[in-house]
């Protein structure tokens, strides 16, 4: 410990509070593994293949907003599902009462979900973290019941389909509904989310909301104010569910109240678990695991579930960052044998 | 007339029906090192919370460089240069040492996060993580993000607890060095009497909220009700 204070050796910009991606590597890396996604449709013949990994994709990406939520405010949402269910209703009902351009429904079906998550994280990001989950829990449960029983306006159980044009965006809407293209579609979204996370939590915005979670006392007495910061971490997590519920809602052009459903947030909170929130691409990553879980052992047996929680009971315990963590740890031992 | 660096002035805090704070008046010079002590459930803490803007509401008034902040929250106060640090150690474990730092210098607007870190011995553990440091290293780091953007008051609650002697001893020059050069007012709470006694210019002894003694180390030293009520034979 120096005993003596000295001048100031050198200044440090205000910016630099969190040096962001190394950006040459960066950019690269994230479009070769987006131009990657063009190559599976010619190497996957089978469409039902396709459609199973488009599907498996639009949830990753889903898990990517639960696993952003705990890796930057240490807060897990039991209800997801409202967000993407929220997403993908907003669009059907535009489809049935004709309202505003379906161009513009999109936008406002990952607009929506971001607003109500930051109004109401406004008031329950404050809450301890287990009457948080409890509360998100109660909201898409809440939502579920309103499309179960509101049969007027949603035609309950039965669902409802979503009605698009035949151009959206200028692109035909076939694009949007063949597994070949659109798993391309989605997969270059996931990528593009995983960036666009990464790029948010190697900011000033980032760090300080990790400062926050680890001490958000702390971060007072420096001077932040916590709450907002919160609260846009809920707001872009449900953005990114909104996001993911609009993929599905152009590639199903159907909904039932299943979308709102806990089992869905369960599952995507597995997919996150599972994966390891650590890393960015963590849930993404527990998402491709859950699928291959899932379909494997579908064939073998219908109690496939019960292998999915033998494997979120391993992973818990054993991997308490999830396979991102494991595979983490490999790289740093890599790098630590480099000469 | 002196212009105080900080005043708090008449501060009543009660809990109930129990008065943690009974009409305290405080006032520090520029630049004067300020120790505050008095047993447990004195007051002191609560008096630096008072100061600060944390807790329960407090009758009473805080002036800071000649304003009256009694009204601004915690944050506020912080950024117009009234910092504080805690009593069990208070960082950021999952940052780097150096990213929390300048996270702290920030929104101080400052860009001293190296001035800092050198100043506090924190340079060669900059790129390591806050939880993986020895723990006197995380009290320094405690310090350091109450010292960023050179806060005109500091209010240490315990920085030497859980620190050996040595340690002890390096950081209450490392105070007197900081005060002098950087020209901060510091209020300094603390069990350590040795640590107390070498660096405090004043003294004011808290007992069951309410002042018992303000003085010179040698003034508090020979006070008798200081010495029945706290000091005991510690000083001997």
């Amino acid at each position: 410990m120096s005993g003596a204070v000295s001048p100031a050796k050198s200044a440090v910009a205000s910016g630099a509070v969190a040096s962001g991606p190394r950006a040459p590597k960066f950019v690269i890396a994230a479009a070769v593994l987006a131009a990657a996604g063009f190559a599976v449709p010619w190497m996957v013949s089978s469409q039902l293949a396709l459609t199973l990994m488009t599907q498996s994709v639009i949830y990753a990406i889903l898990a990517t907003a639960i696993g952003f939520m705990i890796r930057q405010n240490g807060l897990t949402s039991f209800g997801h599902a409202a967000f993407f269910g929220m997403a993908v209703y907003l669009m059907a009902l535009n489809g049935k009462f004709d309202a505003i351009p379906a161009e513009l429904a999109i936008l406002a079906a990952i607009a929506l979900p971001a607003v109500f998550a930051f109004l109401a994280g406004l008031i329950i990001v404050r809450l301890p973290a287990l009457s948080f989950s409890m509360l998100t829990l109660a909201v898409a449960q809440s939502l579920h019941e309103l499309m179960l029983r509101w049969r007027e306006l949603a035609n309950g159980d039965d669902g409802m389909p979503v009605r698009l044009p035949s151009t959206l965006f200028g692109v035909d809407i076939e694009v949007f509904q063949a597994p070949s293209t659109m798993f391309v579609i989605c997969w270059v979204a996931l990528v593009a989310v995983i960036a666009v996370l990464t790029v948010v939590a190697r900011s000033h915005f980032g760090v300080l909301t990790v400062a926050i979670r680890e001490n958000e006392e702390r971060a007072r007495y420096v001077g932040y104010h916590t709450l907002v910061p919160r609260a846009l971490v809920f707001a872009l997590s449900a953005a990114i569910g909104g996001l993911a519920g609009v993929l599905f809602a152009l590639y199903n052009a159907f909904v039932s109240p299943g979308v709102l459903h806990w089992s869905l947030s369960g599952e995507a909170l597995i997919m996150a678990v599972i994966g390891g929130t650590h890393a960015i691409w963590g849930p993404a990553l527990g998402a491709v695991i859950f699928f291959i879980v899932k379909d494997a052992v579908g064939d073998l047996t219908e109690h496939w579930p019960a292998i999915i929680g033998g494997t979120l009971i391993v992973v818990t315990v054993l991997l308490p960052h999830g396979v991102s963590g494991l595979l983490a740890r490999f790289a740093a031992r890599g790098e630590a044998r480099k000469p | 007339m002196t212009a105080f660096a900080l005043e708090g002035i008449d501060l009543t805090r009660r809990y109930g029906g129990f008065a943690a704070l009974d009409n305290v008046s405080v006032r520090l010079e520029p630049g004067e090192i300020r120790g505050l002590i008095g047993p447990n459930g004195a007051g002191k803490s609560t008096l630096m919370d008072a100061l600060c803007g944390r807790g329960g509401p407090t009758v009473g008034r805080v002036v800071f460089n000649g304003q009256d902040i009694s009204r601004l929250s915690a944050q506020a106060r912080r950024r117009a240069g009234l910092a504080r640090s805690f009593q069990r150690t208070n960082i950021f474990p999952a940052l780097m040492v150096r990213e929390q730092v300048a996270l702290a210098a920030r929104m101080a607007e400052t860009d001293n996060t190296d001035e800092v870190l050198d100043a506090l011995g924190l340079t060669e553990l900059a790129d390591r993580r806050a939880a993986d440091i020895a723990y006197g290293d995380q009290r320094r780091l405690d310090l350091a993000l109450a010292l960023v953007g050179r806060p005109s008051v500091l209010l240490l609650d315990e920085p030497a607890a859980g620190l050996s002697i040595k340690e002890s001893i390096v950081l209450a020059r490392l105070l007197r060095d900081l005060a002098s050069s950087w020209k901060v007012t510091v209020l300094l709470v603390e069990h350590d009497m040795d640590v107390i006694f070498a660096v405090s210019d004043r003294i004011t002894v808290l007992n069951l909220g309410k002042v018992l003694a303000e003085g010179s180390g040698e003034e508090i030293r020979a006070n008798p009700e200081v010495v029945r009520a706290y000091l005991g034979s510690s000083i001997e």
